[in-house]
């Protein structure tokens, strides 16, 4: 048996020129299963709410106020809500089906040798980088809304000064750090967890892997809560007056 | 090169990229349109319709408050109209009651003057008859004496008599 980690997804299978990775599977099979569960509730909602319907209320309505309490604005909260809290559901399930016992064993020949059908979609770097993409075109866009497109490009380009020209510079590369800290925040911590759980599994099978398990688990919820607040602190952010 | 080299070490593939946005968009769609939207509605509108219950309650409460104070009112009212109203009764009855006996007791006083003064004069009829009548019989007696033969020795009896009485 050989430890294999690659930095890189799996490729499944090709659909004509189009290869399908392991994570691209999982995130549609992720996004299924969330768009499962919103219809049923969408079918079933009661005065009276049943379990489900109750977890998904006090989720929703939680986290509703949490994002109204930080923009302080229920305009704001009214754009941002959509887009935050399914970043934060999709990465939270995303991370949280990793630890579905027995799914790291199923695994797929794809013509080269068997690959895993699984992995945690947030472990492929494409996946983390189009969410920040994501991310980074929503402050743009909140700070070209607020502020109007040539306030926005007089924030980066400034002559007023060779000191404000500077700052101007470094407002920029701010903006090209936040895709990177954002991405590599969260590719980081899921990719170090599977690496380690594999390792462990690898060297030492029983019982040793379950605390990392259950660290892994907190740093599922954790990073997918830091991951979407992070996007509304940034966009509410932007979207203030200069 | 480099750039290519790091790409493909990341497994970053633009048609991947693509696929993954449009997932995402997607996902982010039917949720907003299938989830949040008519969850926060739901929820806001049973929100409105317990805030509604709570002032309506409220309202009941209060309307009840005053109803009852309404309704002390009415019987401390109540119960002082009955006890003026047991009070000039009982009034007018003693009254009443004073007035009946103290007729009564001037009727009986004014019948028994009326029966003193009738006996009064009955009595008095009856004396005179009786004394009309005993002089009759004195007259008759006398008579019926004179009639027969008077001696001198009955005239004596008669006088000793009459003189003894």
């Amino acid at each position: 048996m050989e430890l294999s980690i690659s930095l890189a997804p799996d490729i499944l299978f090709n659909i004509g020129s189009m290869p399908i990775t392991n994570t691209l599977f999982w995130s549609f099979f992720v996004s299924l299963f969330l768009i499962v569960i919103t219809l049923i509730i969408n079918r079933s909602l009661k005065s009276v709410p049943g379990t489900l319907q109750n977890i998904v209320e006090i989720l929703i309505e939680g986290s509703y106020l949490f994002v109204q309490t930080i923009t302080g604005s229920n305009k704001k909260t009214k754009y941002l809500f959509p887009l935050v809290f399914t970043m934060f559901i999709f990465i939270a399930i995303a991370n949280i089906f990793v630890f579905i016992p027995g799914q790291s064993a199923i695994t797929l020949d794809n013509g080269e040798g068997s690959v895993p059908l699984f992995r945690a979609v947030m472990s492929d770097y494409g996946m983390v980088f189009i969410l920040t993409i994501i991310s980074i075109i929503a402050m743009q866009v909140a700070a070209i809304a607020t502020n109007g497109p040539f306030k926005y490009i007089g924030k980066f380009l400034n002559f007023k000064g060779p000191l404000e020209f500077f700052l101007g510079l470094m407002d920029f590369i701010g903006e090209l750090a936040k895709i990177l800290s954002l991405s590599f925040r969260l590719f980081g911590n899921i990719f170090a967890g599977e690496t380690l759980t594999a390792v462990l599994l690898f060297l030492l099978p029983f019982i040793a892997p379950l605390p990392f398990m259950f660290l892994g688990i907190l740093t599922a919820i954790v990073q997918a809560f830091v991951f979407a607040t992070l996007t509304l602190v940034f966009v509410t952010m932007a979207s203030e007056k200069v | 090169m480099r750039r290519m080299e790091l790409l493909q070490a990341f497994g970053l593939n633009i048609k991947i990229l693509i696929a993954q946005l449009i997932n995402f968009a997607i996902l982010l769609l039917i949720l907003y349109k299938f989830g949040y939207r008519p969850i926060l509605k739901f929820l806001e509108d049973r929100k409105n319709t317990i805030e509604q219950g709570v002032i309506d309650a409220k309202k009941a409460v209060e309307k009840l408050e005053e109803i009852s104070k309404k309704e002390k009112e009415i019987i401390i009212k109540a119960k002082k109209e009955a006890k003026l109203i047991l009070q000039t009764s009982r009034e007018q009855g003693e009254k009443r009651h004073k007035e009946i006996v103290d007729k009564a007791k001037y009727d009986i006083g004014q019948i028994i003057n009326q029966k003193k003064a009738k006996m009064q004069i009955e009595k008095a009829a009856t004396l005179k008859e009786i004394k009309k009548e005993v002089a009759d019989l004195v007259i008759a007696t006398v008579e019926k004496i004179l009639v027969e033969k008077v001696d001198a020795k009955k005239d004596n009896e008669i006088i000793r008599k009459i003189i003894t009485n």
